[in-house]
Parts: C-alpha cells; sequence; structure tokens
C-alpha cells in the first residue's frame, strides 16, 4: 500500500527533475547551434535571418572566409594563431615538464623557497601587470612580434608546475635508484627513464600549454597592432558588425578543435578539478 | 586563457592556508636561522686561512692559490667583467634609478635627453646584477674555505671537469632550473616590479619620454581617492565592482551546485550524456561566446528582430543609457561562461560525499531540502572554499564580459569608463588606451590590495580554516 502512494509523487519529481533538465541543455545548447546554424548561412547577413535562424543554408561562408582575404585574412591569422600557439606549447611545455621533475626529485637548498616563491607569483594575477607588460615589450622591441607572445606564454607557463610535478610523485624513485646504480647520470635518467614514463602527462601538458595561446585574446589584443600578425581572437573582434556569418564561420572553425579537446579530456577535468580543490 | 585561469585559482586557492601557514613557521624560524647562517659565516671568518682571505678580497685568487686554475680563472673573470660593467655601466644606471634623467632632449638644439623609462629598467638591471655578484660572491668565498678544508684533510679538491660534469649528474637540476628561472623572472617578476615601481612616478599622459618621468611618492594613490577627475570614477566603479563580484560568485556557484545536484538525482538517466550540453558550453572559446552574445543582443540581432516582428520597437540591450539591463545580461552571460566549470567542479566533490550519513538522515526522517542544509551544503562549501574565493576574486578582475559587450563606451559622469566597467577595464582604458600609465599602475596596486585583503578575511573566518580537520 505504502509503495503505490509513493510512486506518482515520485514520478512528478522525476517529470520536473528532467523538465529543469532539459531547459538547462537549452540554454546551454542554443547560443552554440546559432552559431553553427549561422554559419552555414547562405547570404552571410544576420538581417536576412528570421528570428534566430538563417533561411537558406550553404558553405559559403566557409568558402569566403578562405578564399575572400582582402579585407579579412582568415587564413594569415588562422596560421598565426596555430604558429604561436604550437610553438609556446612546445618551449611551455618543455619548461613545465623540467620544472616539476626537479622539484619532485630533487632535494636541493633553495626548493622550498622557490615554491614558496612561485606561489605568491601565483598571487598576482597576470592581468594585474598588463600594464607594466605593454610598456616593457614596447621597450624591448617586441610589440607586433609572434616571438614576444611565444615569449610570455611559455615563460609563465612552469609557474604552472604542480600538476605535473604531482604526477613526476607517484612514479617510484626505485627505478630512478637502480639506473643511478649502473652508473646513469640524472640527465641520462631524466631522458631514457621519466620521460617515457611521463609520456601521459606530457601530451596533456602540451595540450593544455596549447589550448590557452588558441583562445586568449588579451595578450594578442595588447601586444599585436599590425593587421597582418593578427590571430584568430584579435582578427575576429575586429569584424565589421555585419560580418555575422564570416564571424560564426571563423569562430566555428576554431572551437571544433578545443571542443574534442574537451570531451576527450571530460573525465579528467571532473577528477583533476576536484582534486585541486579537496587536496589542499 | 580559461585553463590557465583555472589552474592560477586553483593554486591560489591551496595556496591560501599553505601561505598563511608558512608565514607564521617563517617568522618562528627566523631566530634560528639568522643564528645558523651568522655560525656558517663566523666559521669561515676564523678558521679560514690566507687563501681563502685572498678570495674574500679578488674573487678566485684563493682558488688560484690552491691551483684550481680553471675554476680561479672563472671567478677572477667574473670579477673583473662586474667591475667593468659597474664602472662603466652600472653605477651610473643606479643613479639614474634615483633620478630618473635629468637631461631633457631638446629637438630644437639637437640635444638628446635621457630616456626616464629605459633608465628605471636600466637601474632595476642593475640592482639585480649587484644581487647576482653577490650571491656569486658568497660561493666564491665558500668554494675557497671548501677546497681548504679538503686539503687540510688531505683529500684532493674536486676538479672542475668533474664538478662540470656534476651539471647532469648531482646538479643536474641547477642545469634544468635555469632557464624556467631566467624566464619566470623576465616575464614575471620584472612586470610586477616594474608595475610597482611606475605606481610612485609620473609617468604618463603628456609625460612619456623623450618628456623627463620623475618619482613622486604616493600622489597618484592620492590623486585616484580624492582628487575631482578620477576619484568620482574609481567610487563608482569600485561599488559596482563589489556588488558584481559578490553576485556574480553567488550566482554562479550555487546554480553550478544545483545543476550538479540535479543531474545527482537517483531518477537521471544518462547522466553523461546530460553533463555533455554545459562541457560543450564550457569548452568553446570564451571570446567567441562573448561576441556571439553581443550580436545576440545588438540592435540587428535576433532577438530585436523577434520584437520588431511582434510589433514592437527595438530595445537597446547594452546602450549607452541601458545601465541595468546591460548589468543584467552581463551577469547572465557571465553565468552561462561559469556554471559549468562550478557544475564540473561540484560534480566531482559531491561523488566524495559519505554516503551514510544521508542514509541516517533518511532514517531519522530528514526531509530533502533538510538533507542539503545539513550534509550537503556543509561538506560542499568547506571543500570548496578556496575555490570560491578565487572565483571571487577572477569575478572581481573579470575583463573579457564587459570588454566585449560593452567595450569602449566613455560615458558622463564617468572618466574614460562606463557604468557597467568594472576596474580592470578601467585600468585598460586608462593605460593602454589612453596612456595614463601611472595612474593606471596604482589602481592595479590597489585592485590587489582589495581582492586579497578580501579573500584572506573570508578565508580566515571561513570553516575550512576555523576547523581544518572536520572532514578528515
Amino acid at each position: 500500500m505504502k509503495r503505490r502512494k509513493i510512486r506518482p509523487k515520485r514520478l512528478f519529481g522525476a517529470a520536473i527533475t528532467y523538465l529543469i533538465i532539459l531547459a538547462v541543455c537549452f540554454v546551454f545548447l542554443f547560443p552554440i547551434l546559432w552559431l553553427v546554424l549561422a554559419s552555414f548561412s547562405k547570404t552571410g547577413s544576420i538581417y536576412s535571418f528570421r528570428g534566430f535562424f538563417p533561411t537558406e543554408y550553404s558553405f559559403d561562408s566557409f568558402v569566403k572566409l578562405f578564399t575572400d582575404t582582402e579585407m579579412y585574412n582568415y587564413p594569415r591569422w588562422f596560421l598565426n594563431t596555430l604558429f604561436i600557439a604550437l610553438m609556446s606549447s612546445l618551449f611551455g611545455t618543455t619548461l613545465t615538464i623540467l620544472t616539476a621533475y626537479c622539484m619532485s626529485r630533487f632535494r636541493f637548498k633553495s626548493r622550498k623557497a622557490l615554491m614558496k616563491t612561485t606561489l605568491i607569483l601565483g598571487m598576482f594575477p597576470s592581468f594585474m601587470t598588463m600594464t607594466a607588460v605593454y610598456i616593457l615589450m614596447t621597450q624591448f622591441n617586441l610589440i607586433n612580434q609572434r616571438w614576444g607572445l611565444i615569449l610570455i606564454y611559455s615563460a609563465g607557463a612552469p609557474m604552472g608546475y604542480l600538476t605535473q610535478k604531482g604526477f613526476f610523485d607517484t612514479i617510484s624513485i626505485s627505478i630512478d635508484e637502480a639506473a643511478r646504480i649502473d652508473g646513469a647520470t640524472n640527465f641520462q635518467i631524466f631522458m631514457r627513464i621519466t620521460l617515457p614514463l611521463a609520456a601521459p602527462m606530457i601530451v596533456y601538458t602540451l595540450l593544455s600549454s596549447f589550448v590557452w595561446p588558441w583562445s586568449d585574446f588579451i595578450l594578442p589584443k595588447l601586444l599585436l597592432k599590425n593587421k597582418d600578425l593578427y590571430t584568430v581572437a584579435v582578427g575576429l573582434m575586429a569584424l565589421d558588425n555585419t560580418e555575422f556569418s564570416r564571424f560564426a564561420a571563423g569562430s566555428v572553425f576554431i572551437a571544433v578543435p578545443i571542443v574534442i579537446f574537451y570531451f576527450a579530456l571530460s573525465k579528467f577535468l571532473i577528477n583533476g578539478l576536484s582534486a585541486g580543490a579537496v587536496k589542499q | 586563457m580559461e585553463d590557465r585561469k583555472e589552474n592560477v585559482a586553483r593554486k591560489l586557492g591551496r595556496g591560501f592556508r599553505a601561505t598563511l601557514e608558512k608565514i607564521k613557521n617563517f617568522f618562528l624560524s627566523l631566530p634560528a636561522r639568522i643564528k645558523q647562517k651568522l655560525a656558517g659565516a663566523k666559521e669561515i671568518l676564523t678558521q679560514g686561512n690566507g687563501k681563502v682571505a685572498a678570495s674574500m678580497v679578488v674573487m678566485g685568487l684563493g682558488q688560484l692559490l690552491y691551483r684550481q686554475w680553471a675554476k680561479g680563472i672563472l671567478y677572477l673573470l667574473a670579477q673583473l667583467a662586474f667591475l667593468a660593467y659597474f664602472i662603466l655601466k652600472g653605477a651610473g644606471d643606479l643613479i639614474g634609478f634615483f633620478t630618473l634623467g635629468t637631461h631633457e632632449s631638446n629637438a630644437w638644439y639637437g640635444v638628446e635627453g635621457d630616456n626616464s623609462v629605459i633608465m628605471m629598467l636600466m637601474g632595476i638591471l642593475a640592482i639585480i646584477a649587484l644581487i647576482f655578484y653577490f650571491v656569486i660572491y658568497l660561493a666564491n668565498v665558500k668554494d675557497a674555505y671548501k677546497i681548504q678544508c679538503a686539503v687540510d684533510t688531505m683529500k684532493s679538491p674536486a676538479s672542475f671537469k668533474k664538478e662540470l660534469s656534476s651539471l647532469l649528474g648531482k646538479n643536474f637540476h641547477k642545469t634544468a632550473l635555469a632557464l624556467p628561472i631566467i624566464g619566470v623572472c623576465v616575464f614575471s617578476v620584472l612586470p610586477i616590479i616594474f608595475m610597482i615601481l611606475i605606481a610612485f612616478t609620473n609617468y604618463g599622459g603628456t609625460v612619456v619620454p623623450p618628456a623627463l618621468v620623475d618619482w613622486v611618492g604616493f600622489e597618484n594613490f592620492t590623486k585616484i581617492l580624492t582628487l575631482g577627475q578620477f576619484a568620482p570614477t574609481f567610487f563608482r566603479i569600485f561599488g559596482w565592482n563589489i556588488l558584481w563580484a559578490v553576485l556574480s560568485t553567488f550566482i554562479n556557484y550555487f546554480a553550478g551546485l544545483g545543476l550538479a545536484l540535479l543531474l545527482n538525482r537517483k531518477c537521471v538517466k544518462g547522466k553523461t550524456f546530460w553533463r555533455l550540453f554545459p562541457i560543450l558550453a564550457y569548452a568553446v572559446p570564451g571570446f567567441i561566446t562573448l561576441i556571439a552574445f553581443k550580436f545576440m543582443f545588438s540592435y540587428g540581432g535576433p532577438i530585436n528582430q523577434m520584437i520588431t516582428d511582434a510589433g514592437g520597437t527595438a530595445v537597446g540591450f547594452l546602450d549607452i543609457d541601458a545601465k541595468w539591463t546591460a548589468r543584467f545580461i552581463g551577469l547572465g552571460v557571465n553565468a552561462w561562461l561559469n556554471i559549468p566549470s562550478g557544475m564540473l567542479l561540484a560534480t566531482g566533490i559531491l561523488s566524495n560525499v559519505n554516503t551514510d550519513l544521508y542514509e541516517a538522515a533518511r532514517v531519522d526522517g530528514a526531509s530533502p531540502w533538510k538533507q542539503f542544509v545539513r550534509i550537503t551544503l556543509p561538506y560542499v562549501l568547506f571543500a570548496t572554499m578556496p575555490v570560491l574565493i578565487s572565483q571571487f576574486i577572477a569575478n572581481f578582475n573579470n575583463f573579457g564580459i564587459f570588454y566585449f559587450l560593452r567595450g569602449g563606451l566613455y560615458m558622463d559622469g564617468y572618466f574614460l569608463a562606463s557604468d557597467t566597467d568594472l576596474l580592470i577595464n578601467w585600468l585598460y582604458n586608462m593605460s593602454i588606451d589612453n596612456n595614463y600609465y601611472s595612474i593606471g599602475a596604482a589602481i592595479s596596486i590597489i585592485i590587489f590590495a582589495v581582492t586579497s585583503v578580501i579573500s584572506l578575511a573570508v578565508y580566515v573566518l571561513s570553516p575550512s580554516y576555523k576547523q581544518e580537520e572536520t572532514y578528515q
């Protein structure tokens, strides 16, 4: 008897839950769906849409994006972004892995001091020094240079070494010791043993230090004034208001790799985020 | 950007307790450490022989007397190089750091004047060089003493070749860390020092090189807080900035938690599938969604189109007079951007809650609401307090939202800002777009002070600090 009494109530609760979930998912999906569909609009102008969505569909926007480059040179921006992100990712990962390895494996005198310093430096948000970076870069003559950005991105990367250090901490030292008995130097151990073992972490570091320059807008906006050097972010920001489809197409094109990356790592994201929060 | 923000935020949160502890320990251990250092120095001063003393007078001399040729020559070269640098350039740079230039350029007479900014930079470099020299000098004296000890105990001191090869072996960390440390120093530490210094000069406006910049003490801060030009804008923006940070943090946090709880309900099937939608929103780069939302609310945008189609007149959602609509849209867009990460975080944390607690509560007849208030909320708050604080800081300094939605609006009653701008936007407008460098630097110091005081206070008052062991 009791069971039957609860059931309709439960069903009602479930229905409400699903309704809310559907609404929320709609809210999250809608702007993205809008963008994707707009990128396939035939006319390209936002004024020809009926309400939110285009009336006719085609690939024209994407074709235009890569062929009509006189005003808005998207292929150029894309290559710039790719170059900056790839280089920053390579250098940044190298520096981060080296830092994390040293912090995890060596007990040297200034280790604690270094760790404290990075902690304190982390409390100064990077944008706070925006003005100073801008002036410094002007003085170093690194304004309007892709290398200037790469330098900043990769030099800042080792500050986030903690995740990687945690990973190295989990690799057993006994292998290192065995190799050391056989006469290997620390450098050899690092190259031949630690690096191959840390492959998944290296991939993660490569990807995450790729994503940041790939989707950053503040630094490139600050340092790249020349239209030919724009990254996609700065370029899309400079688009005229009427070029909505072009913006949508350009966005879809640059967002897809990142979205795939996040989906591939979604499980890791949940664990990583909460691990960072609980472990203190 | 997003990823890094997350990373920094996490570190920041984790850092708070650690930093507090460390500051305490640092001061507690200070006397002992000074004593230890002094003892080491005393030992070298009293026990060191003539050759060590020679190294104290001229770097490398002691090593040469001990026939450590390569090392001795290197130290000697370092000494000579430093002396040459200091006499030819360093001393002048050091003085220049304090004067910031005395000769104003005069194009009329063809006089090339001093460039104050370069002088400040060179001054900082000279100070760094001095510190660096001091470190090498100490290493040199210690090294000479080490050789003395080795010789006294009839051991042969380590050869230069051996010490060099130790850089790949025992001292591998020195080799490996050199580059990262230099990078961080130049691109993170130098800008911070530089920015702090600029806040105490009159650099900016008409005072940019070739004009001479001067030290002005706290003038910039008093200007911001009292001068008619800046003060009203500052306090208006500051008030809104606080309100914004509190509101947006509150909304994002509880909406994220709510969503996670909703998806965690037993009756929901296909949790992974439903979670994909917020993750999708999380994955799209922030600037894309921000520009898209700007389009959505623009005059020609789809919302206005629907309004005009229905016979209404277009609404300027983000117009110059749309104070509160624009602010609410900002809050909404920010929520759209940040709820997904909040949900991911809460999901991860909820999976660690002890389920026995709920079982016990159910047996005792506690309503779901009561379970939430008494079990879930305290636990989640406890676990996420550091993240909550760093989210508050991130929201306080949320540059992107209003830069994209309304960027570049200057309003009456505001000096180079609009009524939705946050301090960070004002800082950008002032220093990057309008050359008010020193005022901008002073604002960033104020921002840093405010956010660190607030977050520290919240953290110290929070349960996660007071009862550290509750859930352990």
